[in-house]
């Protein structure tokens, strides 16, 4: 370790840890846009600059970015000198930089302007018009981008370069007519990790087409996740209305909805970013819901459905349970605690990759496009592929849970449970159908391939129509009790 | 581009291993001294024969002065108009040519022979007011001297 | 036409390089090697090990001749010999320095003692491969380099086991494709690199990872042009010519309002006044000394009286209040608008900045902006001040020094013609009309006054 000295506190240092890095490692954010703990280090913002006190008369000052640490280095970051650079930096960033705040996007969460105010905080110094650029440039299906906003970090271009490899970003002439620009025969839409590029974005040139104008940042708040898009199951935050911001004149459906998905941080899991699929929950999320226990198609009180279900299970000979690999760990210790010995389970695929979906990558993309298949198989084995062999001609009972299975599969004859948070047209032909909750509204676990457990909590409330699964296979195991004698019910 | 690959491999000869994208811009300038400047189809070429990303072309292109994706004028004039030839009359050369051409810097004769652009420092300030046509350098020059160079390139 | 041949008046004091008439061949191998050519290579290679020939050139106490003046030896030396990783040495001819044609003239008259001094260099830092980075637009330069090239080829004074003395090396010769901001050795060899020319931080220098990580040196064609001179002559013998702290010549490059402008070789600590008036023939047109630029529009010019003292040197140079820099002369007649001059010369630096960093990035066009508008009768008090705001805070915070140097040029014409600038800004016209020439060529024709083109 290396003794150095910040504003005269001393502090350890690694070797080889540069004076940005040692400072945060040591709980001192020196301010920085271009710096990033992940990519390469191009020191052109030139805000992290600081001064090192020294014995020589001249003014010794440089970008901390890329300054190593050094025994008995004596940094200021707060002399007259620093803070000058610092507030002479701000000037130029913001010399051309448009006063969009009013209707930009990133206002509320804009390095930008949250270091105007805490370093310059002064009127422009400039008198003659700024420069313009390309204001609406569509980057990708996907992002749009403000060349006015930019200041020229380069993040996005590094984090294509480095970190999802698709080249896609560069550059293109010079000075002050420097553009970001896309590479002229990259699809900038293929790359799966696009979207990363608008967290990085220090100010508002880089924005989510899908969600332009869609809400202020101060009006959401966000909930840890987990992403149900494939196996890794990469931790993110759902950002959601603020209670005390819920609408009241607008369409209620608008404070239970997902504002939008971001990467939350998780070394074992994903690292600092997600895949597009992730920003895309909503999507997946907010497909029509099933919210009707229904008997053949006949709306039914839940109770009447789950007590229709029990009845079913109870006088079933060869009942088969179809598991979610969506369901939650509790979820499974549920079902299992309930049917373990009474139904033959198998795990199910809920879903399978979509044509022209990615199957697998060098990042964070697995083939598997369940959250919790592991965490299903730990329990029960899986469905073969040649269904038949699970579901023998002499199955009476197929209780399907989550979506994903073909009903044409179960035998004739055979009775059908469906449990399932997506109305599909199918779920009317079952015996029993019952609604149950998605993720967002509920709390609980996934374990990922890689037998990481990462945790999910609730953001949205619950339709009373609608049930937890945990709690629907209680209420039928309750349901089996009082039905039969305790003798052939087996507790587990 | 693809003739001119066998030169190109004579080229790589001379480089170290390893250093296939340095070829970039010799390439580039061979593409657009043999087309004129360098199209689409030039690039995407260029690309598959170095194994370099598309996006490095893209920014090399558009950062040299020199590269043009654009066919310019069958003959380029390129005035100097910095410190020393404006001290020895750089701008006097500008506007005769352009009065002459009947064009401003940036712009094509209507019949495509000459282009005016003005440049930086051509390392000709000892024999200035200058100017570049081509690659050829023009030094020392006088009205005379223009008007002669603007009749023999006319032909 | 182009093949124009740049003479001299003749100058006292010894001469390196224009010492021989040029002739349509004396640029060739063949004349050379009648000069006295390679034999300083064969001295190196036969008789000195690399590591001596690095200690030769530090005994010499050559310094870069690029404008900055760093101790060629020393740079030299940082690079660890037998580390078993590549070494590179590239020859910077990117001559685009406003002011500067003196390495044009070495290119074009001696490409041979470039190249021997550019062997030798790689010898001594046990490159295999050396660069000649030249500038797109030299073309002339470019062929007689590659003739030379091929020519040295031939008599196997380059490729594998050169003169049969075990040492091999290949010399790439790359042309840049226009950027003033490629002389800057990092952009330089970002862009051998087949990349924009974007300039790097230090640390790492580019003796410990340079062109594509690997320990690079960059030298200037004049530099790289004295180790033949040192290795033939020996360091002793070197150090008489000049002064003890500039040992050697300078090639001076004088243009703008002087009666014979061109490329002149100086022995370090030339009397400045001599230089002006005796050998360059004073004034042009009879006109009186305003100021001069004395190494390249990015050094601080020096008022008629400031530079009378002077002596050709760096130290001099240093102690007047200015640098000597790549000894590119711009020489300023009384009756020209340095309000116009500035404006010339920040639109060069606001054309040629890389775009990377914050200040130089906003700061050049910033600065071109407040000058066109000055000139354009827009002006006002302010603006001084915020010219000489923006200088400060560029520098010493950019990524290379061309964000200093647009610094130093702007606020020393401030320093010394603040007058002119308030005088712009209160009449909303020149002091002078605007005038930047004494006699116009192309007066006759069109008049120009006060306009810029």
């Amino acid at each position: 370790m290396i003794e150095f000295f910040l504003d005269g506190v001393p502090m350890q240092a690694e070797e080889g840890q540069t004076v940005i890095q040692a400072a945060r490692a040591n709980g001192v954010d020196i301010p920085h846009f271009c710096w990033h703990p992940e990519l390469s280090v191009p020191g052109n913002c030139r805000i992290c600059m600081v001064e090192i006190e020294h014995d020589g008369t001249d003014p010794w000052f440089d970008i901390s970015c890329n300054m190593p640490v050094t025994a008995g280095l004596k940094v200021l970051l707060n002399s007259e000198l620093a803070k000058k650079i610092r507030k002479d930096t701000m000037a130029f960033i913001t010399l051309n930089h448009p006063v969009d705040c009013g209707i930009c996007n990133k206002s509320g969460e804009c390095t930008l302007q949250d270091y105007h105010y805490e370093h310059n905080g002064a009127a422009s110094l400039s008198r003659d018009p700024k420069t313009h650029a390309t204001k609406f440039f569509p980057l990708s299906d996907r992002i749009m981008l403000d060349n006015e906003r930019c200041i020229m970090c380069t993040l996005c271009v590094r984090f294509t370069h480095e970190v999802s490899k698709s080249h896609a970003l560069g550059a293109v002439n010079r000075g002050d007519h420097t553009l970001i620009r896309p590479a002229e025969d990259a699809n900038f839409n293929a790359d799966q990790y696009s979207d990363n590029v608008i967290d990085l974005c220090p100010v508002g040139a880089l924005l989510s087409r899908d969600l332009l104008d869609h809400s202020r940042v101060w009006y959401l708040q966000p909930t840890a996740s987990v992403c149900p898009g494939c196996e890794r199951g990469c931790s993110i935050d759902i950002w959601h209305r603020k209670h005390e911001w819920k609408l009241t004149a607008l369409d209620p459906r608008m404070n239970a909805s997902i504002d939008r998905v971001t990467p939350r941080e998780n070394p074992a899991v994903n690292g600092l970013w997600v895949c597009n699929k992730a920003r895309d929950l909503a999507h997946l999320f907010e497909r029509p819901r099933a919210e009707q226990a229904m008997q053949r198609g006949a709306a039914v009180e839940l109770s009447e459905g789950i007590a229709a279900a029990a009845r079913l299970i109870a006088t079933s000979r060869n009942p088969v349970a179809l598991v979610s690999s969506w369901g939650s760990n509790e979820e499974l210790a549920a079902f299992h605690a309930a049917f373990a010995q009474r139904l033959r389970a198998f795990v199910k695929v809920d879903h399978t990759p979509q044509p022209g979906e990615v199957l697998e990558d060098h990042l964070l993309i697995k083939p598997d496009k369940n959250p919790n298949r592991r965490g299903a198989l730990a329990l029960f084995p899986a469905l073969p592929d040649d269904v038949a062999q699970a579901l023998t001609p002499d199955t009476d009972l197929v209780l399907v849970w989550g979506e994903g299975f073909d009903g044409a599969l179960i035998p004739d004859g055979a009775r059908v449970i469906r449990l399932d948070a997506f109305a599909h047209d199918q779920n009317a032909g079952a015996d029993v159908f019952i609604p149950v909750s998605l993720q967002t509204e509920r709390s609980g676990h996934y374990t990922n391939f890689d037998g990481v457990v990462t945790a999910f909590s609730a953001c949205f409330p619950l339709k009373p129509s609608i049930a937890h699964a945990e709690s629907v296979f209680a209420s039928i195991i309750a349901a089996l009790w009082l039905t039969a004698d305790a003798a052939s019910v087996q507790l587990t | 581009m693809k003739h001119l690959i066998p030169e190109f491999e004579r080229w790589k000869l001379r480089y170290p291993a390893g250093f296939e994208a340095s070829l970039t811009i010799p390439c580039l300038r061979r593409i657009q001294e043999d087309r004129g400047y360098i199209a689409d189809s030039d690039i995407t070429e260029l690309v598959e024969y170095l194994g370099i990303s598309r996006i490095q072309v893209d920014e090399a292109i558009a950062f040299y002065t020199q590269f043009t994706r654009q066919p310019l004028g069958r003959h380029h004039m390129q005035v100097c108009h910095n410190v020393s030839c404006s001290l020895r009359g750089a701008e006097g050369l500008i506007a005769h040519l352009g009065a002459r051409l009947g064009i401003s810097p940036g712009q094509t004769t209507p019949d495509g022979r000459f282009t005016l652009t003005t440049v930086e420092c051509l390392a000709s300030c000892g024999t200035a007011p200058m100017m570049m046509v081509g690659d050829a350098y023009h030094e020392n020059l006088t009205p005379a001297s223009v008007d002669a160079l603007l009749e023999e390139l006319a032909r | 036409m182009s093949d124009t041949v740049l003479t001299t008046a003749p100058l006292s004091g010894t001469k390196f390089f224009m010492n021989f008439p040029i002739t349509a061949t004396s640029h060739s191998l063949a004349d050379y090697k009648a000069r006295g050519g390679y034999q300083a290579l064969e001295k190196a290679l036969r008789e000195m090990q690399p590591a001596e020939v690095t200690k030769e050139v530090s005994a010499a106490g050559l310094l870069g001749h690029g404008g900055a003046a760093f101790p060629a030896g020393r740079k030299w030396g940082v690079v660890k010999l037998g580390d078993g990783e590549p070494h590179y040495v590239c020859m910077n001819a990117d001559e685009g320095e406003p002011g500067t044609f003196k390495d044009r003239w070495l290119l074009e008259h001696v490409p041979h003692l470039c190249l021997e001094g550019l062997i030798i260099g790689s010898y001594a830092l046990q490159g295999r491969h050396a660069f000649i980075y030249i500038r797109g637009e030299f073309d002339l330069s470019h062929r007689r380099m590659a003739d030379a090239i091929e020519e040295a080829y031939d008599a196997g004074l380059l490729g594998e086991n050169i003169l049969g003395t075990g040492y091999s090396c290949d010399v790439v010769l790359y042309r840049g494709a226009g950027s003033y901001v490629c002389g800057e050795a990092s952009a330089m060899l970002a862009s051998l690199e087949g990349k924009k020319g974007w300039p790097r931080n230090r640390p790492p220098r580019l003796t410990v990872k340079g062109l594509y990580q690997k320990p690079t040196v960059v030298n200037n064609v004049e530099t790289l042009a004295n180790v033949p001179v040192i290795i033939s002559r020996g360091a002793v013998e070197f150090k008489k010519v000049g002064t003890p702290k500039s040992p050697g010549t300078q090639m001076i490059s004088i243009s703008g309002h002087i009666a014979r402008p061109g490329v002149y070789e100086v022995e370090y600590g030339y009397p400045w006044q001599k230089f002006i008036y005796d050998d360059c023939g004073g004034m042009q047109g009879g006109a009186t000394l305003k100021c001069i630029i004395p190494g390249g529009v990015s050094t601080k010019l020096l008022s008629a009286k400031e530079m009378e003292p002077l002596t050709l040197d760096h130290n001099s140079a240093l102690a007047g209040g200015s640098q000597l820099g790549s000894g590119g002369m711009i020489v300023i007649a009384d009756g020209t608008c340095m309000v116009r001059l500035a404006q010339v010369i920040q639109r060069f630096y606001h054309h040629e900045s890389c775009g990377q960093c914050t200040p130089c990035r906003e700061g050049m066009g910033w600065m071109e902006r407040i000058l066109n508008r000055i000139v354009a009768g827009g002006g006002r008090p302010e603006d001084i001040d915020r010219l000489y705001q923006i200088s400060t805070a560029n520098d010493g915070t950019t990524i290379c020094s061309l964000g200093d140097s647009a610094g130093y040029a702007c606020s020393a014409i401030l320093d010394h013609y603040r007058e002119e600038f308030e005088y712009f800004i209160t009449h909303k016209r020149s002091m002078y009309d605007g005038r930047l020439v004494v006699d116009d060529p192309f007066s006759g024709t069109l008049a120009t006054t006060g306009a810029r083109a």
